[in-house]
């Protein structure tokens, strides 16, 4: 490494559906059938929906472009809080020794104090670390007014219309106005999150098309190709986190990453030849040949 | 959620909503009791085994109420179809009922939920309230009703 140059790591956090409840630090490798954090495995059922689709994801594309393999931590956690509060602490104590210059946060129970313990820590990082937040972590996020403490989320559909609606604490209770027409006016869904400062600077909004969004004013459309049965595959919209934060971790421009992503998934998805009831592993396995393509393209 | 079977169970007349917006942290629910109950159902609770996050006293029209009824939408794939309530996504093979994915939500029981449903019939899964806890986990418990009945119209 260059003298003075930029120390690039990417720290992706989120709970694991494991009885397990110890924290695990370390790098992140996939083989195309066993997700790897050190020497712990992850067999091909395991990735699925969730923080183990984001990570396969995102090793795949630090492979495949020969960056730096991304760092986990990770916990246990069956939804009763203990795993995601022990990553609460530890990025509140611990993690601003890793160094992270881009951190992802996941499928993490929202809980207020330890969230807000751990945001307010960042202040006081020798370098902000540029921070994505998907799944649990937007929810809390918007529930206690820090999405501006954020630099970019990736919603879906029915988490923009959530952030939209200035009253929702989850999107179980968002108003059915904004539900209606949360994939066919997202324009207007964007709108209104900037307005109530419930987004933080950038946006991928994942959908039938992606918006990529800049403080509000929309720079891309991605909606080719258009593969409507990746929808109900569960983890499709994790990949996409996974691939941007390998993207924005290995030092890519945000908007460039967020374009390189929505297309590299939608090819990895079609490269795949999905049906409703393909699983996401199979599309996992595509992505490092898609974002190679999409990266000659551009 | 199983706190609400346990209550309904013993006969309180009870709400489920969002919990007031000071102690509410996005992805968690709250169940109304009349206040001369409160005693009597955290009696039966902790005889349940089953922990309380905290007990706030608050005017009933405080806690929003969840109207999930307004948040369906269907989605035919043909052979398949999808059925998503508020955040989650549910989709089943009509023929067999087979539950083939599970999406969206982002608490940490959503991907256990995805373990345990995927590849199993809409009648023979575990559902989603037997086995989560948080919001998101409702909701899928909601889709997955409206999947079992759907499926059940497609058999007809």
């Amino acid at each position: 490494m260059e003298k003075g140059e930029e120390i690039k790591m990417l720290l992706l956090t989120g709970t694991l559906p494991i009885e397990e409840k110890s924290l695990l630090v370390d790098k992140i490798k996939f083989d195309g059938k066993t997700l790897y954090i050190g020497d712990k495995m992850f067999g091909y059922d395991m990735i699925s929906i969730g923080a183990t689709a984001m990570m396969a994801a995102a090793a795949t594309t630090c492979e495949a472009l020969q960056l730096e393999p991304p760092m986990a931590a990770v916990a246990g956690d069956l939804g009763q809080g203990d795993g995601s509060t022990l990553l609460y602490t530890y990025l509140t104590e611990d993690a601003s020794s890793t160094g992270a210059s881009t951190i992802t946060m996941h499928y993490i129970l929202p809980i207020r104090r330890g969230f807000m313990e751990f945001i307010e820590m960042l202040d006081y990082w020798e370098k902000r670390p540029f921070m994505i937040a998907d799944a649990g972590s937007m929810l809390i996020a918007k529930a206690t007014g820090s999405c501006r403490k954020f630099d970019l989320f990736t919603p879906d559909a029915g988490e923009i219309c959530f952030l939209a609606d200035p009253e929702a604490g989850h999107p179980a209770y968002v108003k059915s106005l904004f539900f209606a027409i949360d994939t066919t006016d997202v324009p207007y869904l964007i709108q209104e999150a900037y307005k109530y400062n419930n987004a933080p600077r950038y946006l991928l909004v994942k959908g039938p098309t992606d918006f990529i969004v800049d403080e509000g004013k929309i720079i891309h459309t991605v909606s080719e190709p258009n593969i409507p049965v990746l929808e109900p595959i569960g983890g499709t919209g994790d990949t996409i986190t996974g691939i941007l934060s390998a993207l924005i971790g290995g030092g890519y421009e945000p908007i460039k990453a967020c374009l390189i992503a929505a297309k590299a998934n939608r090819l990895a998805g079609q490269l795949a030849n999905p049906t409703p009831a393909t699983r996401v592993v199979e599309i996992i396995n595509h992505i490092g040949r898609a974002v190679k393509e999409v990266l000659d393209i551009l | 959620m199983q706190a609400e079977h346990t209550l309904r169970k013993a006969g309180f007349s009870i709400r489920t909503g969002a919990p007031p917006p000071e102690v509410r942290t996005g992805c968690d629910l709250a169940i109304s009791v009349p206040s001369q109950d409160v005693n009597a159902a955290e009696k039966i609770l902790k005889e349940n085994d089953i922990p309380i996050l905290d007990v706030v006293f608050t005017f009933e029209e405080e806690l929003p109420p969840l109207q999930l009824s307004q948040l369906v939408k269907k989605v035919d794939f043909g052979n398949y179809l999808m059925i998503r309530v508020g955040n989650m996504k549910l989709t089943f093979e009509k023929k067999g009922g087979i539950i083939v994915n599970i999406s969206g939500g982002g608490c940490p029981d959503i991907p256990l939920l995805g373990l345990k449903m995927v590849g199993k019939p809409l009648d023979k899964a575990p559902q989603p309230n037997e086995v989560g806890y948080t919001l998101c986990a409702y909701t899928l418990q909601k889709a997955y009703e409206h999947a079992v009945e759907a499926w059940k119209k497609v058999r007809k």
